[in-house]
């Protein structure tokens, strides 16, 4: 009975995920977050769970774990005690950042405090020219000077960054060599290791983030693997990536870096792999819940990733905004777009008499005010109460009972009557503004970086947003959305179906026009001998292995590069593949710009590799088996009768309300868990299930696939 | 808002903005030059029918406000109704409303129907919904110097003026008139690549611009714009509303002017009353014959952005808030030059201007504004014969400095201030793509104004020179540091140097051009920020940190700060500290 665990440990809680590999059937389990030490979480979540599976704990092949502990570390900054090594005459790289302000008009403004003191920031003597020879060598004595003195300053890491290390990593070996010498008990982190791509602060930053939290996480995960062993679990024991892969517990101690941005991640990677099941390559997924809403993009079978991303950082969007406000990582990050939009998102009336949704949330307490729990102010969740989208009596499976009366009365005090509107319209004015900010991130990770929403199905997920997917799916005429079985639930799939993950990049500028092909292989292959280690050390199979070459390109002196495939096969680039490589990529400049010169000199940047651990998947499941691990099937209010085109198929009714239909129409409502495959529902139509709602737009209609996921498309297609 | 619908309002209006946020990447993604792609130089902005500003990307203020006086000038002198489909105007005359000849603009007529670029083929018109514009501040554009940053004596000594003229018509590009303007350019290939990236903005404005006009139909996107900038209007006033009402004046000038050692003095005297606020500029000198003159639309763009910031953030910003600027600013003078006056430097007066009215706001909302700042744009541009590539090249990037203490808080090290918010140029991407090395790159230690909450330390920048190299400093600070406020000390002046730490250092003016020989180094340590309250109240465990980080000396502690540090044990020295505490006088109370 092989069994794979995932465990994301959130704020407030701890959940377990538990699939069967051969089956597909997954189960979950919550239990409180132990924030002193969280291994004591995942050790009762672990075992709560393998309880109520009856699973033993040697039947878990994998467990995979998604932590916000690296992201913590640096935000609260808790990282351990860091020095910086760096080329004479730059000790201050950390100061002085990008030297912008993150706001504009805010003459309060603050940068981000470096995650190491200025008195241990060190420059030594040496340095190399922009071609990677050595102008001056590295002064070993002073070197040796340095590492005496972060020896008695007691610093526990030690991040080095020299200029120019990008294409010759010698100095900075060298370097990290003295300090073994010199101060055996530090953490080192290189740049040539860690990030070896051009543009200085970056690279310096992001090692600094490696090496300050690689203690930290070494003790976290020391801990979690202790209590799991402990336990008699002997499963492999992997972290989840920002870049959406896994790598071992081992890896993760040394490149900490990859896995800051943990958990947001699975969201996307659970509908990639959903839509890879069902045939979809290219998937918008978006993904709201109580606090905020992510928009992600898959293109191929890929989550699309990013690497120009800030750790901490305000909103990312724009070319402008909240730049400089967080510290940048240069590791692969799977491209989300978070906006303050969720649920609990509170609507206002600003100075000027606009209706604002947003960013200020209430949260899980006192939260809405139809929870009754004191919040006095109107949120997006009131606004779908009061538009009959949301059942008052069976809101989480009937655990809460939602006050529909505070709800309109929330709005009417702070939003209709300030505004001199109608409470019903102001509620539906408060769902459509979430929505079009909604429609702006799904824009932002899309049009914004040169695709077509059109081409993709949208899957929406999180408790949140089943309510609102197929407006956003009509507003930005997406043929087809998808809303997969326990939405609230489903991004933790994420953690469970991804493959064993290593990156690796190598800046080589050299255009394409005069290239060396033998040089390039020649950091492919080396590229190639890391992954293969790696993937070794995590016992992969040869079989199983992958490696995937990509490059950075652009035309000669442009600054921003586009990251484009490479043939699969090895070996050494021909002529033709060039001139394949030079077409594709003016194609790609146009669709991502606008336009593209064709004749203009192009040139590589970095080259990138991925090495791919293969792991099995486990199935989804039929769906309507008699094994089901959904929550018992509450009984429907009111009368029941036949409105959908499936047989069995049976609701009630409520009055609910569709701009495009006038006001309140009489809508069925029907219970997910009753619809069989084959089912056809025409909207307007409600679909309740335990842990979300989904909203059938009059026009549109759900298909109920094999799987129980439901397919909208419009009825006039 | 009684008869539009707030939703659709508060969803256009959003819509707008990312219009111009697009732009931007569109911009910032395919620019060649290290000043646009990488230090984000330029600024998208869409402007309606009637020219007034609609919607702006966050970009540069010094351009965003500039814009709105510049489109609306270009637009009518060349005729909206010569402009068609696919039509571009190219422009940076400055006595056309524009700023200094390096910032060019291109801008874009919007129809509510989408046809490009057969357009110019079709005889029947769209509805005219407005004009996108990209300002960008190219590397080079002709002139005496590479960079075209120097001191001169006119305009014409400056680079190549260009009025509006067609750049594209029809979709597509006016190689003529291309040609012509490359001529006049040491860096071609950049900025072709650069204009470019222009056009590539532009079209991104004018496609999502178009689509978001289908969508609602002509009438109600023109009831919604007019909504908006109604509703910015009423935003910006009420916020306004509460600074107290009075006359507040400060003076303050710039060093010199680049050919004289005469300082150009500026007068700003700001009046708060019932209307909103009046700034005035009467008083300030006559206009030079050298480059500090500031043209009308520049000296806009300074007060526009200091009233921007009395507000909170998120107030739209569009002709709704520039309406609300009124300013008198006495033509033939520094702060609005008459034609043939150079204007290259006039940002560097410009960006002092914010500086002296917030001295003069210091006075109505002590606990809003900065002590004084860096204050000045510090241009490095330097070009020549780039041997690796056999090609004329220049470079150009401007420098950060200490910000102003403020009351609760120090001020930031390092860092832009005011309407500039350009990145620095990566040490290796600079090496990698110029003949240049950068030989140091640091904090300036003790050049803090002190105070009971410090200015920011200001920075220091080398470059050496394998090659022969022409060399511009367009910069200023180095007599006077920026002020004090209410018992804070000025912070460090700045300095230019020549081969630096050697016996042959030789000190540079801030507004000059040499000529360099192989391996010379010039040196900018720029100035650090204006303390706020006395430094014998600032908190002795702020100046303890200060002087654990190095950038604050035991010496300057002691002397300055009153705070004597124990370097053994890192701790203040309790007694000691209350003994050269009370050598001085109490410190006179704020106002």
């Amino acid at each position: 009975m092989p069994h794979r665990l995932g465990i994301d440990i959130g704020g407030t809680f701890t959940d377990a995920t538990l699939i069967h590999e051969d089956t597909g059937e997954v189960r979950i389990a919550k239990v409180l977050t132990t924030p002193r030490d969280p291994s004591l979480g995942f050790l009762a979540a672990t075992q709560r769970i393998l309880r109520e599976a009856e699973v033993a704990p040697g039947d878990l092949r994998y467990v995979v774990h998604a932590t916000t502990v690296a992201t913590n570390a640096i935000i609260e900054g808790t990282v351990a005690p860091t020095g910086f090594i760096t080329t004479h005459g730059f000790r201050d790289m950390l100061e002085i950042q990008r030297q912008i302000r993150p706001s504009l008009y805010d003459l309060q403004f603050e940068k981000p405090r470096p995650l190491t003191p200025r008195y241990l920031c060190f420059g030594v003597p040496e340095r190399l020219d922009a071609r990677g020879n050595v102008l001056t060598a590295l002064d070993e004595a002073a070197t040796r000077r340095v590492a005496e003195a972060l020896k008695t300053e007691g610093v526990e890491a030690v991040a080095v960054c020299l200029l120019h290390a990008y294409l010759n990593p010698a100095h900075e070996r060298r370097v990290r060599a003295i300090l073994a010498e010199v101060f055996p008990a530090a953490v080192v982190s290189i740049s040539s290791d860690v990030a070896p791509e051009i543009r200085e602060y970056y690279r310096a930053s992001t090692t600094v983030i490696n090496a300050s939290i690689r203690p930290v996480v070494s003790r976290y995960l020391g801990n979690i693997e202790n209590r799991l062993r402990e336990a008699g679990v002997r499963a492999e024991l992997l972290v989840m990536q920002s870049s959406g892969g896994v790598f071992t517990f081992d890896a993760a101690r040394e490149r900490p870096v990859f896995m800051v941005e943990s958990g947001p991640a699975a969201g996307v990677v659970a509908a990639t792999y959903l839509g890879q099941t069902l045939g979809f390559d290219n998937v918008l997924s978006f993904d709201m819940g109580g606090t905020t809403a992510k928009a992600g993009l898959t293109q191929g079978g890929t989550p699309r990733v990013t690497k120009d991303y800030e750790v901490g950082a305000a909103a990312q969007s724009g070319a402008g905004r909240g730049r400089g406000s967080g510290y940048p990582i240069r590791t692969p990050v799977i491209d989300l777009v978070e906006i303050g939009a969720g649920g609990g998102s509170m609507a206002w009336v600003d100075s000027g008499g606009g209706l604002r949704v947003g960013p200020r949330s209430a949260g899980a307490d006192p939260g809405p005010a139809c929870y009754g729990r004191g919040g006095q102010e109107p949120t997006v969740t009131d606004a779908n109460l009061v538009l009959g989208r949301l059942n008052p009596d069976y809101f989480l499976g009937g655990e809460l009972t939602l006050d529909v009366e505070a709800a309109r009365r929330a709005i009417q005090d702070r939003v209709a009557g300030p505004l001199g509107m109608d409470v019903v319209a102001a509620a539906h004015g408060i769902v459509e503004i979430a929505n079009a900010a909604m429609v702006s991130a799904l824009r932002l990770v899309s049009v914004q970086r040169g695709y077509d929403p059109r081409d993709f199905v949208l899957m929406g997920f999180g408790g949140a947003g089943p309510a609102h997917t197929n407006r956003l799916q009509a507003e930005m005429e997406i043929p087809a959305a998808l809303v997969p079985v326990s939405p609230g639930i489903f991004s933790a799939l994420g953690l469970l179906v991804t493959d064993l993950k290593h990156d690796y990049s190598t800046t080589l500028l050299q255009r394409l026009d005069r290239l060396n092909p033998s040089a390039v292989e020649a950091v492919f292959l080396q590229m190639e001998r890391l992954g293969r280690v790696a993937l070794e050390r995590e016992s992969v199979a040869e079989a199983d292995m992958a490696f995937v070459r990509q490059v950075d390109m652009r035309y000669v002196g442009q600054g921003f590069e586009l990251t484009m495939p490479l043939p699969a096969r090895r070996g050494e680039l021909t002529a033709d593949d060039i001139t394949a490589l030079n077409q594709q990529f003016d194609q790609a400049h146009a669709r991502a710009y606008g336009y593209s010169a064709p004749g203009e000199p192009t040139e590589f940047v970095n080259l990138r590799l991925t090495a791919l651990g293969k792991i099995t998947k486990p199935r989804l499941r039929e769906w309507g088996g008699s094994d089901s691990p959904l929550p018992p099937i509450p009984p429907l209010a009111g009368g029941e009768r036949g409105v959908g085109e499936g047989p069995g198929v049976r609701s009630a009714t409520r009055p609910v309300y569709f701009a495009e239909a006038g006001g309140f129409v009489d809508c069925a409502v029907l219970n997910r868990y009753r619809l069989p495959a084959g089912a056809v529902i025409p909207g307007p139509a409600v679909i309740e299930e335990f842990d979300s709602t989904t909203v059938v737009h009059p026009g549109y209609q759900a298909a109920v696939d094999k799987h129980g996921n439901l397919l909208i498309t419009s009825r006039k297609a | 808002m009684t008869k539009l619908d707030p939703v659709q309002f508060e969803v256009i209006r959003n819509a707008l903005v990312e219009a111009t946020e697009e732009m931007s990447i569109a911009l910032k993604r395919s620019a060649y030059s290290t000043n646009i792609k990488t230090r984000t130089d330029f600024s998208c902005a869409f402007f309606d029918r009637d020219l007034r500003a609609v919607a702006q990307a966050s970009g540069q203020p010094v351009h965003l406000g500039s814009l709105t006086q510049f489109v609306p000038r270009v637009i009518r002198a060349y005729g909206s109704d010569r402009l068609g489909p696919g039509d571009a105007l190219l422009a940076n005359d400055p006595y056309l409303g524009g700023v200094h000849l390096n910032d060019v603009t291109l801008m874009m007529p919007v129809y509510s129907d989408l046809r490009l670029p057969d357009s110019a083929l079709s005889t029947q018109h769209s509805a005219l919904l407005g004009y996108v514009a990209s300002l960008a501040h190219h590397v080079d554009v002709g002139g005496g110097s590479p960079g075209s940053i120097g001191a001169f004596r006119e305009v014409y000594q400056e680079g190549v003026i260009i009025p509006p003229v067609k750049l594209v018509e029809g979709g597509m590009i006016v190689q003529d008139v291309f040609n012509i303007v490359l001529a006049q350019i040491r860096s071609k290939r950049e900025t072709a690549g650069d204009l470019r990236a222009q056009l590539a903005a532009n079209l991104t404005g004018v496609r999502r611009l178009t689509q978001i006009a289908a969508r609602l139909g002509l009438d109600t996107f023109d009831q919604y714009v007019e909504e908006l900038l109604r509703y910015t209007e009423r935003r910006s006033r009420a916020e306004l509303a509460h600074l107290p009402h009075g006359v507040y004046r400060a003076e303050g000038q710039v060093d010199n002017d680049g050919y004289t050692d005469l300082p150009v003095r500026l007068v700003a005297t700001l009046t708060i009353d019932d209307a909103g606020v009046l700034f005035d500029f009467t008083g300030s000198d006559p206009q030079r014959r050298a480059p500090v003159n500031s043209t009308y639309a520049m000296t806009f763009a300074a007060c526009a952005y200091v009233l921007r910031c009395l507000m909170p953030a998120d107030v739209p910003i569009n002709d709704g808030f520039y309406r609300l600027v009124r300013m008198v600013a006495p033509e033939g003078t520094v702060v609005n030059a008459k034609h043939p006056a150079p204007v290259v430097g006039g940002w560097e007066t410009q960006t002092r201007l914010v500086d002296i009215i917030f001295k003069a706001l210091a006075q109505a909302v002590p606990d809003q504004v900065p002590a004084g700042t860096k204050a000045m744009m510090c241009q490095a541009a330097f070009g020549g014969l780039d041997p690796a590539r056999g090609e004329l090249y220049a470079f150009y990037e401007a420098l950060a400095g200490g910000y102003g203490g403020r009351a609760t808080r120090d001020g930031v090290d390092a860092v832009q201030a005011h309407g500039q918010n350009t990145e620095n140029a990566p040490v290796e991407e600079t090496e990698v793509g110029y003949p240049v090395r950068i030989a140091r790159y640091s904090l300036v230690e003790d050049s803090d104004g002190p105070g009971q909450f410090r200015g920011g330390l200001g920075l220091r920048r080398d470059y050496q020179f394998p090659g022969e190299a022409t060399f511009s400093i367009l910069a200023d600070r180095d007599r006077e540091g920026p002020h004090g406020l209410f018992g804070g000390a000025p912070g460090q002046t700045a300095c230019y140097l020549l081969n630096p730490d050697t016996p042959a250092a030789q000190r540079l003016g801030s507004k000059t051009t040499v000529l360099l020989e192989p391996g010379d180094v010039v040196s900018f340590q720029t100035c650090g920020g204006g303390g706020y309250g006395s430094p014998m109240d600032r908190d002795p465990a702020l100046v303890l940190r200060d002087v654990r980080e190095g950038k604050v000396s035991v010496a300057r502690a002691r002397d300055v700060y009153g705070v004597v540090v124990d370097i053994a044990r890192w701790v203040v020295d309790e007694d000691a500290t209350r003994r050269q505490r009370g050598k001085y006088h109490p410190t006179q109370s704020r106002g």
